[in-house]
């Protein structure tokens, strides 16, 4: 298994689009399509749970390449709250439920577009690094928050930098 | 020695987002996805948890904490 592309990042976006899945980059993965310096291994999707999301995801998936049985299929089309995949192309986490973040719809309407990706906002990738608590969090959100501060001051108030 | 390392933390990370920001995002990228093997939770192809709070509990359970996942 090599690392997380680009390329593969485009091939996300663009089978999502297709298919219509409604997901928001998350976690450290989204903070580094927003400009955050740090390295991660996989790639975190927030994804709307529904049943015609979930189907529509699932019909994704396959198509860019993730071999997954009828029994997973059926569990992504569910909405558990955490599905991890290390049978694909490259690694990857839905997550239906994020920690410190109460609906998709919400942090949808904060997202941020970059290159035709939807990102969550810094505030709710903070917002769910902060409500996990975890060791490997509690000792990054120093930094990502002086990051979120930095970001803020460069996009300004109406977003005009975005 | 800094006299405040604090103050020198935070502007080396002010450097390192200066400098993010001048790399387009496919380089970008190409410096932050690293795959590095983690043990017991690269060893499984799939795994669902119904809540997120079974997932915390199975991380806690069952990774290596110097993995980090543990929680406070």
């Amino acid at each position: 298994m090599g690392a997380f592309e680009y390329r593969q990042a485009q091939e996300i976006r663009d089978a999502f689009a297709r298919h219509g899945v409604r997901y928001l980059f998350i976690g450290k993965s989204g903070a580094i399509l927003l400009g955050y310096p740090d390295t991660t291994q996989d790639a975190d999707l927030f994804v709307e749970r529904s049943p015609e999301n979930g189907r529509a995801l699932v019909t994704a998936l396959k198509e860019l390449g993730f071999p997954l049985s009828a029994e997973e299929s059926s569990e992504i089309q569910r909405g558990k709250d955490f599905v991890q995949i290390r049978s694909g192309p490259f690694d990857l986490d839905l997550v239906f439920a994020p920690d410190g973040i109460k609906r998709f719809e919400d942090a949808w309407k904060r997202r941020v577009d970059v290159e035709g990706f939807p990102v969550c906002h810094p505030d709710d990738i903070i917002r769910s690094k902060a409500a996990a608590n975890r060791v490997k969090d509690r000792e990054s959100l120093p930094r990502l928050r002086a990051f979120r501060d930095y970001w803020m001051s460069r996009r300004g108030p109406e977003g005009e930098k975005e | 020695m800094s006299a405040d390392p604090e103050g020198a933390a935070r502007r080396q990370w002010l450097e390192d987002f200066e400098a993010a920001a001048r790399r387009p995002l496919d380089v970008r990228m190409k410096y932050a996805f690293i795959h590095t093997y983690k043990p017991v939770l690269d060893d499984g192809a799939f795994r669902a948890f119904e809540t997120m709070a079974d997932y915390r509990t199975w991380c806690e359970r069952n990774l290596p904490s110097w993995l980090g996942y543990g929680r406070f």
